[in-house]
């Protein structure tokens, strides 16, 4: 029974991790511009294709080859997770001059449906340019599953969960500790004081998005090796972590990743009782804080002054 | 992207081969519906494809059906029952198809088959599994609606006997994912154990896009079982493999035809691929035949390939050619009354003596069947002691 507990809280942080990270995403553009990417789930898809393809072309095989495992060495990986976050990013920029930037300060919600259409666009030129099949690609570190305490993780699991931790605790110094930092929360904070105050509002908002879509693509090339590569995997993740964030707190990037792990833990453990009841506990959930603390978790409540 | 310049194309082509005239109205138009862009069958859809075209490529190499040429009309249903409507319509309405392949989901045949049914035009099945196909209409005049593919309840009928027969204290326990595909399967494999006298220990769901089971095969685990029905595709099979390795729990799992993609060892290793035993209508190993159409459709998608789905889709399009032969006619009504009594008709899996009649409308059922395993990266025929025990009575359905 201790080795069954044991086996779903391992798999539920390997999940939760990965919401985290793509919370976290959602939390860095909502606090600098009040908008999230809802088309973060394709860009997930994106991430995890570029990144895939990048590892084909660094082992000299062409974008229809299969890897085998000996192909993917660490190495080859690293560059492709580079590659993957530099593409992205820049993907991110395109989003926000495109999708998002011709709508910030209006009333209406705009750029809901831009990200998604930016999204959408995205998923179907991964289907023109890669097709409906799921690409596979091996772990880095093997398919050995490791013994811990009677429980079995694939290293990739344990990687992703070290990735995404490092990630978050650098983030999170960044934003605490440095003067970037210090800008882009005086931007979250209000964006004409942060001008007032000498702060170029725009680069730190490019940053923003060019950091939301990197974590994106970095998420969906870390996951491929459990998941496959598959142009359809965006939504249900994308939909996870948003709910992830909702829980923590949009407002908070320690929030974010609380509810991150929350709802992976949930996944595991609701599921090991009575699988079907996994996502009605899980939104339910999310329900009851909206109606007990709106602010999440761990955000902050917004007192409006009128 | 690609299908909106490839319907460009046809486009192009059908008004070319409208102003052509008269040779274009000597042309018999078979339609191909089935998914081939957006969900995970898309790969099964594809396959088919190529099976459906090579059929063809050899119809006409041989001289066509009646001295005419035939054309393919080939339309992607998109996965969703909306589309695949459309498609029908639009096929059999403005393409005036005589006869229609396809599709790859039971969910989108179950939402039009009354549409064929209606306009009198015959339907082969190559790959949708839903035992209520072919049985809808079983009752009226004329069933419209055959079927050349593995049915639900005969494929579950071979991994329920090779179930009863191995499982040393009969603790058998069934996973199956939670879309409808799955959910038919655990009635078929629930009623199938019960013939057995067998209730199951333990009946368990997961998401198709599930990446760990652990926590439903520890409850299975907890169960005793020996023996576990998996119930879905590949890319879930794949994860329900990885899960069991995870918690060491390796019990003879059986597994349905959907796992003949090559998706199975890409995700779950070869060694883990191993494991699973699987019912199959046909593997590349199966005769020269199933060889030379394998090679043949992976030049055209070499990367994935449900092989099964190529051969069905190939033979459909034989055995409906062979009926309008028998009928002299491409009138719908007639075709399919010639279906019920074609015989002789060389297919790749095998050679069809009579495969419709009146009161069935499958063209294989669980004696065409047999177990399967993935060696490497191609599957082949799977025998051992129990295999070998197997008798006709014991494949209760």
């Amino acid at each position: 029974m201790g080795a069954t507990i044991l086996q779903a809280v391992f798999s539920g942080l390997a999940l939760g991790s990965i919401y985290a990270l793509v919370a976290l995403g959602f939390n860095i553009t909502h606090s600098t511009t009040k908008t999230f990417n809802f088309g973060q789930g394709e860009f997930l898809v994106g991430g995890a294709f570029i990144g895939v393809s990048a590892v084909l072309l660094l082992a000299g095989k062409g974008l229809g080859g299969a890897l085998q495992p000996a192909e993917v060495t660490l190495a080859r990986y690293g560059g492709g997770l580079l590659l993957t976050m530099a593409l992205m990013g820049l993907l991110g920029v395109l989003l926000y001059f495109t999708a998002v930037r011709p709508f910030i300060g209006q009333g209406g919600l705009a750029w809901v449906m831009s990200t998604i259409g930016f999204g959408i666009i995205i998923q179907n030129t991964a289907l023109a340019v890669w097709g409906p099949s799921p690409l596979v690609i091996p772990s880095p570190l093997g398919d050995e599953v490791i013994r811990i305490g009677g429980a079995g993780v694939l290293p990739q699991e344990i990687l992703v969960l070290c990735a995404s931790v490092a990630i978050m605790v650098a983030l999170d110094l960044v934003m605490q500790k440095t003067r970037l930092g210090k800008a882009v929360r005086a931007v979250a904070h209000s964006g004409a004081a942060a001008t007032l105050m000498g702060i170029n509002v725009t680069a730190i908002v490019v940053l923003a998005f060019v950091v939301s879509s990197g974590l994106a693509g970095l998420a969906g090339l870390l996951i491929a090796p459990i998941t496959t590569a598959s142009v359809f995997m965006g939504l249900t993740l994308a939909l996870k972590a948003f709910s992830a964030a909702i829980l923590g707190g949009l407002s908070s990037p320690r929030g974010c990743m609380l509810g991150g792990f929350l709802l992976g833990l949930i996944e595991a453990l609701v599921g090991l009782w009575h699988a079907e009841l996994r996502e009605i506990s899980i939104f339910l959930l999310i329900i009851l804080v909206l109606v007990l603390k709106p602010e999440g978790l761990l955000g902050r409540r917004i007192a409006e002054k009128v | 992207m690609k299908t909106l310049i490839q319907r460009a194309v046809k486009a192009t082509a059908l008004a070319a081969a409208l102003a052509a005239g008269a040779a274009f109205a000597q042309d018999i138009k078979i339609g191909y519906n089935a998914d081939q862009s957006a969900s995970g069958v898309a790969e099964l859809g594809i396959a088919g494809r190529w099976g459906f075209e090579a059929a063809i490529e050899d119809i006409n190499k041989a001289g066509g059906i009646m001295g005419r040429k035939v054309v393919g009309v080939v339309r992607d249903d998109l996965g969703t029952p909306p589309k695949s409507i459309q498609n029908m319509t639009e096929l059999i309405d403005n393409e005036k198809v005589s006869a229609v392949v396809g599709p790859a989901n039971s969910g989108n045949a179950l939402a039009w088959l009354h549409i064929p049914q209606q306009k009198k035009i015959p339907v082969v099945v190559p790959i949708a599994t839903g035992t209520e196909i072919t049985t809808r209409y079983a009752k009226e005049a004329q069933n419209y609606l055959f079927r050349v593919s593995m049915v639900d309840r005969e494929q579950v009928a071979l991994l329920g006997a090779y179930a009863a027969k191995s499982s040393k204290g009969q603790k058998i326990a069934i996973l199956a994912d939670s879309t409808g595909y799955g959910q038919g399967g655990i009635k078929d494999a629930t009623d199938i154990l019960a013939l057995h006298g067998i209730k199951p220990v333990a009946v368990e769901k997961y998401g198709p896009k599930d990446t760990d089971i652990t926590s439903q095969l520890a409850k299975i685990k907890a169960a005793g079982a020996d023996t576990v029905i998996v119930y879905g595709i590949a890319d879930g099979t794949a994860q329900v493999l990885r899960s069991m390795e995870k918690i060491n729990y390796m019990p003879t799992t059986l597994g349905t035809w959907g796992n003949l993609s090559s998706l199975l060892p890409k995700m779950a290793g070869t060694k883990l691929a191993e494991h699973l035993i699987l019912a199959a209508s046909t593997t590349e190993d199966t005769n020269a035949k199933t060889k030379a159409l394998g090679e043949r459709v992976r030049k055209n998608f070499p990367t994935l390939t449900t092989f099964p789905c190529a051969a069905q889709s190939y033979d459909s399009v034989m055995l409906i050619a062979a009926a309008m032969k028998l009928a002299n006619s491409t009138d719908g009504e007639k075709v399919a009354a010639a279906l019920e009594n074609v015989t002789g008709v060389e297919g790749v899996i095998k050679t069809y003596n009579k495969p419709f009649s009146k009161a069935s409308h499958e063209g294989l059922d669980v004696s065409d069947f047999y177990l399967a395993r993935w060696k490497g990266d191609a599957p082949g025929r799977y025998e051992d002691a129990v295999t070998k025990a197997l008798t006709p009575a014991d494949l209760k359905k």
